[in-house]
């Protein structure tokens, strides 16, 4: 297999098929998206896939409102024939500590700014949210009824699909080998199934995004840290909104389907690429739930697994091109929220790699903020 | 967490035997057993068995359970059983995660000897979630643990040895076996348990396979039909049998969730029953420590899985340092039991397919970092 | 009786049956045009003179083996889809099969059907080597069939015997119909089924449902069950109370 492409996206998770279909309905022609195994077999389809625009800096804030307003209409304007399952049941983020609770009112005001409708709550109107919760573990809350959740798999194929009828065209089980550059350029792309050359390379692996810079000679400030997740067992609907604690280091939520999925963080998680599971999660996730929300003590676990963040030192993304090398463009390090971005990861990946005009000034999220020193830092992270 | 020297995953016949082995020669061991009884589904099997008398021939299994159980009382000093104890995971640290009776154990052992055994196949059939539709290890549950009738007509679905003597046993249990049907052209069991039943007046239909299932809220009829040389089925054969049970019993595939677990290297073997773990002739798989023996390293008779088993618990004890004076020449007795027992003309499948998968490894990985 | 049933005699069939030699050189049309009505677009369709000039346009076709070569024009014109190419040169033991075909969706290629004979009725297993979409819409779908039912297989059916509405994964209530609904649309890892269809996901987690869609998926594509992707397994093995693991470790 010999190819030519205007563009070729490495990584076929929800960030490289929202890209590719952002390029194609702006006219591209010849994409090609490479993707190591299947689509959405990566960190996307091992995510949690909660949606919020509960954050604390402006950018996120601003980031993912357009990715939430677009995933409102998301069916209608992929075309997609099954459901994407975008379930608007709110994020209740709960403060653990004086500090956080004193950051929150400030976040709710910045998000009320941006147009996002967040509201403080004390810990007995939470209660009145989330009624299995124990209120006294928590000093108060912030909600937004507009967050929710959404089907990673279903999403992912709803781009891949769209992009699909508009040309794009997908190498899956195509791993990339190599980046060809020559005087400064990017010109090819090596994978084990053959060479494609393109003037224009779009990085969204993922967690293997450090190790593509690599190929092409570019040092990308990210490492990928394994994270763990459960689910369990269906039962009827009883927690309508994300249950989430940063300090606390809780996310939970049911799912349409009526399971229960949970995660956490933790710092001593491997950074090695490898997403295998452990029973210190398994025993650290359902202790913190226990005492957080004490009737779900009865739930049945049905199976752990894990992924990978891909971190960055503030927790934002990085977009947009590299100035070592031309044609080469990055839409890496989501710190683990890629996937409710990726509406707006695709717009503004595309409008950059058009030249045109951004919908959002993404400027101050390039690589070069960190050797600026310009750093913004995001605290609303699990 | 609880310390072990080697932990036996499975107190059926491959995971008894491994105990009673390893511990003979003095290891630390520790028996992981689902069930509030041990022998796993020899407790079943009111069959008398093949093989020689190392093998325990001409004895019924639930008789053999007993004699399992009673050798390794002997070695009580060694020997820790958990009963009504499931594991949860094997994880990259080596650590068995366990339930047992509501209570959550971790177990760090220094050796693992996975003797799961084997779960049963099932078809797609229209309708196959009716009740009244049960696998054959149901059947021989209810009827050989609990003692309670499974129903009044029965369809054999499988002649297979399973198959076949389950056939036997629901007749003995007064149950009428209205037919017994394969898809294949021959009939895989011993003749000796075909002709069994044939005596007693049991069709047997070879190149047939079940249709269709019928009924409102249980099972109360079946539709069979003949299959060409190309498994298709031949329509205008169908044939309705009048039926409430139907018992599937078209094989079994090996219960390796732990072996997948943790990352052992495996390969679809269809000789063997499914997918299966490379060994090398002791046992033990690519992840070092880790060895297997029974049903879950290939589709086998109880025979050949307490042989394993005693191999397994042999070689698990010696690489942990015990002195086995003796060590090569009862491992040598021990594979050439197996040997003899794979060498007619039924072994020459299980032959083929442990070619395949059994190796010397080298440069094996702990599943301890 | 054909005037009665629809279905052609075995004398009609051994009239209209190109010599065993013929069929063995390579592609060759078989005419099954019983009955004279007007009609003859096969003549004129016909660019190497194989179909014998019309004396009157109620004549039936009469073909020059020597001169016919399988090309096939003959096939997609006539309107009462009456002719078939057959080869037998392609293998040793298989034979192909050209059938015009006129429906929605069209079978993909490399997967596997069931040939139909003339009654309808099922006869082998056929895989679909060619689908050749044509501007008047009768299609063209070359089958693979076992050398002793090239003159047998005339239709074929992507339906199996089985019933859509089987359950394949108990867990969650997924039928076989939804399975190969998926298998069709181009997934083909029993993990991609799995994160679409949520079959495999539940508590059992998959050992009931997994090897039923893995041999689904060798069925249509014809791959090896071994060379299939396996999907991960992850603890734990059976569901367990949240409760039971945050309780701790127990004393013994």
């Amino acid at each position: 297999m010999n190819k030519a492409a205007e563009v070729v996206i490495i990584g076929g998770g929800i960030s490289g098929c929202s890209i590719a279909y952002n390029l194609a309905k702006k006219g591209v022609k010849d994409i090609i998206v490479v993707e190591k195994s299947f689509l959405a077999s990566g960190s996307t389809g091992r995510c949690g896939a909660g949606i919020r625009m509960q954050w604390g800096t402006e950018q996120n804030c601003r980031l993912s409102k357009l990715s939430v307003e677009f995933f409102e209409n998301a069916n209608e304007e992929l075309g997609y024939d099954r459901d994407i399952e975008f379930n608007q049941g709110g994020y209740l983020i709960v403060a653990g500590t004086e500090e956080e609770n004193e950051q929150f009112k400030k976040n709710v005001e910045l998000q009320n700014k941006l147009g996002i409708p967040s509201v403080y709550l004390t810990p007995k109107e939470a209660k009145e949210i989330i009624p299995h919760m124990d209120e006294t573990k928590i000093l108060g809350a912030t909600f937004c009824e507009k967050d929710g959740h959404l089907n990673p798999f279903h999403t992912t194929e709803a781009y891949a699909k769209a992009a699909k009828r508009l040309g794009v065209e997908f190498l899956t089980f195509t791993e990339v080998t190599g980046i060809d550059t020559k005087c400064g350029r990017v010109i090819g792309v090596r994978t084990n199934k053959g060479y494609i050359s393109t003037p224009i390379v779009v990085n969204a692996a993922g967690g293997y995004a450090k190790r593509i810079g690599e190929m092409a000679g570019i040092d990308i400030p990210v490492y990928a840290q394994r994270h763990q997740i459960l689910v369990t067992e269906p039962v009827e609907p009883m927690q309508k909104p994300m249950y989430m604690g940063f300090s606390l280091n809780i996310y939970i939520q049911q799912t349409p389907h009526g399971s229960f999925i949970m995660g956490r963080g933790d710092d001593s998680e491997p950074t090695d690429l490898r997403i295998t599971s452990s029973w210190q999660f398994l025993e650290e996730m359902a202790k913190t739930c226990c005492e957080l929300l004490p009737p779900l003590r009865n739930l049945n676990i049905v199976r752990q697994w894990a992924g990978l963040y891909t971190m960055t030192e503030d927790a934002q993304p990085i977009y947009g091109a590299v100035e070592e090398l031309e044609g080469f463009y990055l839409a890496v390090g989501f710190s683990g929220h890629g996937f409710m971005l990726a509406p707006a990861t695709g717009l503004l990946m595309a409008e950059t790699i058009l030249g045109e005009e951004t919908t959002i000034d993404i400027s101050n999220l390039d690589i070069g903020r960190f050797k600026r020193n310009e750093l913004v830092f995001e605290s609303s992270v699990v | 967490m609880k310390y072990t020297e080697i932990a036996v995953v499975g107190g059926g016949p491959a995971g008894l035997s491994a105990a009673i082995t390893a511990a003979k020669y003095g290891a630390k061991v520790t028996v992981i057993e689902r069930n509030n009884s041990l022998g796993g589904q020899l407790r079943k099997q009111t069959h008398k068995f093949f093989g020689s008398q190392k093998q325990y021939a001409s004895v019924r299994g639930i008789e053999i359970a007993d004699i399992l159980e009673s050798q390794l009382r002997e070695y009580n000093d060694n020997v820790e059983i958990l009963n009504g104890a499931t594991v949860l995971g094997l994880y990259e640290d080596g650590v068995l995660t366990i339930e047992m009776k509501d209570r959550y154990i971790k177990l760090k052992p220094d050796r693992i000897i996975v003797a799961t055994g084997a779960y049963e196949k099932f078809l797609s059939f229209p309708n196959n979630d009716l009740p009244g539709i049960y696998g054959a290890g149901a059947v021989q549950t209810l009827m050989n643990q609990y003692g309670v009738k499974p129903g009044r007509n029965v369809l054999m679905v499988g002649a297979g040895n399973i198959g076949l003597i389950v056939s036997y046993q629901l007749m003995q249990a007064g149950v009428n076996v209205k037919a017994v049907i394969d898809a294949a052209p021959k009939i895989g069991g011993y003749l000796v348990h075909a002709s069994k039943i044939r005596r007693l007046g049991v069709p047997i239909l070879t190149s047939y396979t079940i249709k269709e299932a019928h009924g409102k809220d249980w099972v109360e009829g079946a539709t069979i039909c003949k299959l060409d040389e190309n498994w298709q089925m031949i329509s205008g054969t169908e044939i309705d049998i009048d039926v409430d049970i139907i018992c599937i019993s078209v094989g079994l595939t090996p219960l390796a969730d732990l072996l997948w677990q943790i990352g052992c290297e495996m390969k679809y073997i269809p000789e063997l029953g499914g997918h299966v773990p490379i060994r090398d002739e002791n046992l033990e798989t690519s992840k070092k420590g880790i060895y297997i023996a029974g049903d879950v390293a290939g589709i086998e008779e109880a025979s050949s899985a307490m042989v394993e088993g005693r191999l397994a618990g042999l070689c698990a004890a010696n690489s942990l340092g015990y002195i086995i004076e003796d060590f090569e020449e009862e491992k040598q007795d021990l594979i050439e039991q197996l040997d003899s027992l794979r060498a007619g003309p039924t072994g020459e499948k299980i032959l083929n397919g442990l070619e395949k998968v059994t190796k010397v490894i080298a440069g094996r990985y702990g599943y301890v970092d | 009786m054909l005037i009665k049933t629809g279905v052609p005699d075995i004398e009609d069939i051994m009239e209209i049956t190109p010599p065993k030699r013929r069929r063995e050189k390579g592609p060759v049309a078989v005419i099954e045009c019983f009955q004279r009505i007007p009609c003859n677009p096969c003549y004129t369709a016909c660019r190497f003179g194989a179909i014998k000039e019309f004396e009157d346009i109620n004549d039936r076709p009469k073909i020059d083996y020597d001169k016919c070569t399988g090309c096939g024009l003959c096939l997609t014109v006539c309107p009462g889809l009456a002719i078939f190419i057959v080869d037998e040169s392609y293998s040793e033991k298989e034979a192909l099969v050209k059938i015009p075909y006129e429906f929605l969706p069209l079978p993909e290629e490399g997967s596997f059907v069931i040939g139909l004979n003339r009654e309808g009725k099922p006869v082998c297993r056929a895989q679909v080597k060619k689908v050749q979409k044509m501007k008047n819409k009768t299609n063209i779908v070359t089958l693979v069939v076992p050398k002793e039912r090239s003159m047998d297989v005339r239709s074929f059916s992507m339906k199996d015997y089985d019933d859509e509405n089987t359950i394949i994964c108990r867990c969650e209530g997924i039928t076989l119909g939804e399975v190969r609904k998926l298998i069709q649309e181009g997934y083909r890892t029993v993990d991609e089924i799995k994160r679409i269809s949520r079959a495999g996901m539940g508590p059992c987690q998959g050992r009931t449902c997994r090897q039923l869609i893995m041999q689904e998926i060798a069925k249509f594509t014809g791959q090896k069950m071994e060379d299939m992707l396996m999907p991960t397994f992850r603890p734990p093995t059976k569901p367990i109370k949240l409760g039971i693991i945050a309780g701790g470790e127990s004393d013994e």
